[in-house]
């Protein structure tokens, strides 16, 4: 057997290498983009072959092997990091975070950190006052919209799309990087639940798109806030966001389009299947919706005792709530110390939005944190514990709608939400230990962490992350936006693999 | 059947309230009595009210110890409700006092300064230099009161009768007597352990040169992690300080480990919640030392005692000048937050807790890569109930949403963001004082006192370790619920609408 017909069995390789070149598809159709409109083109087309070569090279000299819980975390969040450090590629060759007084390390950590919080679909960006969103070209433009669009919906669950070998392990890798308690089998065989989520994320964000055109946006820019909105990312293509259009009818297209994103897809793939919509007789959807409207409500009385007038606050209390609660990160602000601009609000409608951080949409969406269905059970798992109290002999079930949930389930949830505290306390000590105040260290790492965007403070919703943060920190906000995005455990159990393969290998541990 | 039952449930739940009503008449009016003897001795002018008001207190508290029969059986539930209660009660009582002898004028002050009393929070509206010896004898004594009362609720009540059973030091063996062999030998043991403690820490401040009434308050502050201070000088000697930490250290040790080493039954360094507790303190003083005091000797005393008074939750004041990094007050908040030993006066979520939380997220990314494995939580050689490890996490959900949930109140009532999260931890921890971002104490006088009030139910929430203050609006809920009905109501009239 010659050398290039061996293959090499290793599934993190074999499904980042198929990973890459469908990002490699992205990075080719934004040179082509650039190159029509913008001037960059050359390089996006550059960092497209350099991505495109290792890509293709693991595809073809190696093939998916043993896969078991621990290779199926680190086939996961292998291909996250890879794929995240290829995507820094197109913003270092073009020179996009390039700027007078910073070395090329920050430069290199600013392509990375833009790459991460595109891929993670959480929305922080470096572009500010020193690097305008409005000076870059088109290609470059609609590539940053891009990454947030392959990340909404998991590049792992594309890659499962074309990669039969997998067979069953494929629900294993889906499950692994799904948003919510495990994936949802639409389908008996798990490529075809793969295509299916694609196909809806696909409609739903030509339905977006059309929508925006219809409301006054150009098609570029229908297009990529499409993008964004579908995947509850929250990149724009303008340094205001959608505060730039500041208009109602675009507001409305947006809110509609982050709450149908950070709805459970199952759900949507239902409605479609029986042609009736079924989303409010899901427990988890009405209690969102409940933590959108009570959280609105309380924001717009808020804004109003505090002198804004109540058209005004009711518009900049839903979208802000919206945005945040669905983790979109879009902005309606039109300037910094405006209405929307909600880090100039008082504390009360604040805490409001800190906790909507924490939140985060359904289970099976595109958006990140805690999620409403893991809170809801919390709460029944909670109320089950004061009862046991009370009742010491009694049986008591944790229920979620009208179905009983099984304890293993309830104890990873719980498992989950500890796990995540833990990682928001030290995140926080860390951050604030790389000089950044309280109030932006929490807020950063919990929208980090819930893949939100804006943070409190600092990082508002009109900030650049570089205002906020120093490099070292942004770069532990880009470790928390992969962790958050793969649901802590892929990327906390990634070394498990390695680590077994070393202690095979060199046999240390009898040693 | 059914009225039997109902019956039964009443007797359980009157019989538990007239105990905890009497044992905050008691409690209260025995402080009230002492200090209006220490008043009348010192010749202050709040001796007659203290006396008379002390003594109607007493004379109430024991006609109804004497007229409570005990039912079969009470029910947990009931004692954990009735705590809550106790402690409200105990809280209206002493408030009575400070406006009664015109110590405080206006009610919620008086609410305000009461509850921080009993809930042992370090934060306080009263210059202690404007009273007389009897109301500062008071002031530190409801403190102390509250420590107890917050031994007997961590080491007694909860286990006996809500969570963490299998933590009861109950066991007999050959060579060790437990702490708690049973409820009344407990609250004995505790006592026996309290009493001289705090008679210890009182010996060493007179040992630094105070005088022996302020050296009294202030180790009745110190055992019960109080942080009542005489004057803002208090603790201007470095001798003072050195006592003072190791107050707080022994305060915020859990008091079961002490009864283990003072019984011969262990080793310091065998205890791994001890050496936890004390490795934190080390740890606290290092980050501290870089990001606030400086590595000097000074700075490294002044970042023990705000250690030491963070980690117990005591919250005697200590200002330390200098530069605070960003990082300094996060870490003062975590350490609050974390708390002292469980066994202890002090409260936070408390190292025991989060030695479990610690544990069982190492068990689910286990569980993660073993699925169907079997894998249990092992605390002090022993293995806990899935029963505890739910109590526990839920436990920390609780600690947190009510953090959240005060921050929210007292930001909408006019906080800004860094004060109002740093002014709900305080409280829900029980600890003091709150720092502004560059390390400066604030004082709550300045705070609105719609803001003072919003922060009572958290210290009440924190000081019992939540769970019987839950129970307790549970049963307020379910009683005023079950007079109105409107659900049922609703019901009924839907019911006959369609019918």
């Amino acid at each position: 057997m010659s050398f290039f017909e061996t293959k090499w069995e290793t599934t993190t390789g074999h499904v980042a290498g198929i990973a890459l070149m469908f990002v490699a598809v992205g990075m080719f159709a934004s040179a082509v983009l650039e190159a029509l409109g913008g001037t960059h083109g050359a390089s996006i087309l550059l960092a497209a072959v350099l991505t495109l070569v290792p890509g293709a090279s693991l595809w073809l000299f190696t093939r998916p092997g043993q896969v078991d819980r621990a290779t199926v975390f680190n086939a996961v969040a292998g291909t996250w990091l890879v794929v995240s450090a290829f995507g820094a590629l197109p913003y270092l060759f073009a020179g996009t975070f390039q700027r007078s007084g910073i070395t090329l390390p920050v430069v290199f950590a600013d392509a990375l950190f833009e790459s991460v919080s595109g891929y993670s679909c959480t929305g922080s960006t470096i572009f500010g006052s020193h690097n305008l969103i409005s000076d870059q070209g088109p290609g470059i433009l609609m590539y940053r919209q891009f990454t947030q669009w392959i990340g909404g919906m998991g590049i792992v669950v594309l890659v499962v799309t074309v990669l039969p070998a997998l067979r069953a392990s494929g629900l294993g890798l889906i499950g692994a990087e799904a948003p919510g308690a495990g994936g949802d089998r639409l389908a008996p065989r798990m490529a075809q639940t793969a295509r299916r989520f694609w196909y809806l994320y696909a409609g739903l964000t030509a339905l977006i798109a059309v929508a925006l055109f219809a409301v006054g946006m150009s098609p570029f820019d229908a297009v990529a806030h499409a993008f964004t909105t579908a995947s509850t990312g929250g990149f724009s293509t303008r340094d205001a966001s959608i505060g730039y259009w500041d208009s109602v009818a675009v507001e409305m297209v947006i809110m509609i389009g982050l709450v149908l994103g950070a709805a459970s897809f199952t759900l949507h793939s239902r409605t479609l299947s029986s042609h009736r919509p079924v989303h409010l007789e899901d427990p988890e959807f009405r209690a969102y919706i409940w933590l959108l409207t009570g959280s609105t409500v309380l924001v717009t009385l808020l804004l109003c005792s505090e002198g804004m007038g109540p058209t005004n606050a009711l518009r900049a209390a839903v979208f802000n709530v919206v945005t945040l609660g669905t983790s979109g990160g879009f902005g309606n602000a039109t300037g910094p110390g405006t209405n929307g601009d909600f880090v100039t609000w008082a504390a009360g409608p604040q805490m409001v939005l800190l906790v909507l951080l924490v939140s985060g949409g359904c289970t099976g969406s595109t958006s990140g944190g805690v999620k409403v269905m893991r809170l809801v059970v919390g709460l029944s798992h909670a109320r089950r514990t004061i009862r046991s109290i009370r009742y010491p002999r009694a049986v008591l079930l944790v229920r979620h709608g009208g179905s009983t949930m099984a304890e293993p389930l309830v104890e990873r949830i719980a498992g989950f939400m500890i796990i995540f505290g833990i990682l928001v306390v030290s995140g926080t000590l860390v951050v604030a230990a790389l000089g950044t105040d309280l109030v932006t260290a929490f807020s950063g790492v919990i929208g980090s962490l819930g893949n939100m965007g804006p943070a409190l403070n600092k990082a508002g919703p009109t900030a650049s992350f570089v205002d906020g943060f120093a490099t070292p920190a942004r770069l532990v906000l880009a470790l928390l936006m992969l962790i958050g995005r793969l649901e802590l455990f892929p990327m906390l159990l990634m070394l498990v693999t390695p680590y077994r393969t070393l202690q095979e290998r060199f046999d240390f541990h009898r040693a | 059947m059914a009225a039997r039952t109902t019956i039964r449930q009443w007797a359980s739940w009157t019989a538990a309230t007239a105990w905890a009503v009497s044992a905050a008449l008691l409690s209260i009016g025995t402080l009230s009595v002492c200090s209006g003897l220490i008043d009348l001795f010192k010749q202050g002018a709040d001796s007659p009210t203290l006396l008379i008001m002390g003594s109607a207190m007493v004379f109430a508290g024991i006609l109804l110890v004497g007229r409570v029969q005990n039912p079969d059986n009470i029910r947990p539930a009931d004692v954990l409700a009735t705590t809550t209660l106790g402690v409200f009660l105990a809280v209206l009582l002493l408030a009575a006092l400070y406006l009664l002898t015109g110590a405080i004028q206006s009610p919620d002050s008086a609410l305000f300064e009461a509850t921080t009393g009993i809930t042992t929070t370090a934060l306080s509206v009263i210059d202690p230099r404007d009273l007389g010896y009897g109301l500062r004898f008071l002031r530190a004594s409801s403190q102390w009161i509250g420590g107890f009362a917050a031994l007997l609720t961590g080491i007694i009540v909860l286990p006996f009768f809500g969570f963490g059973r299998e933590f009861t030091d109950r066991s007999n063996s050959a060579n060790h007597r437990p702490l708690v062999p049973d409820k009344w030998s407990g609250v004995r043991n505790i006592a026996l352990l309290y009493i001289p403690c705090t008679v210890l820490v009182w010996f060493g401040y007179m040992l630094a040169r105070k005088a022996p009434f302020e050296a009294a308050l202030l180790a009745m502050s110190t055992l019960s992690t109080g942080g009542f201070t005489n004057s803002p000088t208090e603790f201007a000697d470095p001798a003072v300080q050195w006592v003072a930490i190791a107050g707080m250290i022994l305060a915020g040790s859990s008091l079961v480990t002490i009864w283990h080493l003072v019984r011969g039954g262990g080793r310091p360094h065998r205890q791994t919640g001890l050496m936890l507790y004390l490795g934190l303190h080390g740890v606290g003083v290092l980050l501290l030392a870089l990001w606030a005091t400086g590595p000097d000797l000074t700075g490294l005393r002044q970042g023990l005692f705000v250690v030491a008074a963070s980690i117990s939750t005591t919250g005697f004041p200590m200002s330390v000048p200098g530069n605070w990094a960003p990082a300094a007050p996060v870490l003062l908040l975590l350490l609050i937050s974390v708390g002292a030993m469980s066994g202890s006066a002090g409260g936070g979520l408390q190292v025991r807790q989060h030695r479990v939380l610690m544990k069982l997220a190492m068990r689910e990314m286990a569980r993660q890569l073993h699925p169907r494995a079997v894998l249990k939580v092992r605390l002090a050689g022993r293995i806990a109930r899935e029963e505890t490890l739910r109590q526990i996490v839920v436990l920390q959900f609780l600690f947190v949403a009510v953090v959240f949930a005060t921050a929210l109140l007292v930001a909408v009532l006019g906080l800004d963001l860094v004060g109002a999260l740093s002014a709900a931890i305080h409280a829900t921890a029980t600890a003091g004082p709150v720092r502004t971002l560059s390390g400066e104490i604030v004082d709550p006088i300045n705070w609105p006192s719609s803001v003072r009030m919003a922060l009572l139910p958290a210290m009440i929430f924190g000081r019992l370790s939540i769970y019987p203050a839950v129970l307790a609006i549970a049963a307020l809920v379910r009683i005023v619920g079950n007079r109105i009905r409107p659900r049922r109501r609703y019901l009924a009239r839907r019911h006959r609408a369609s019918s």
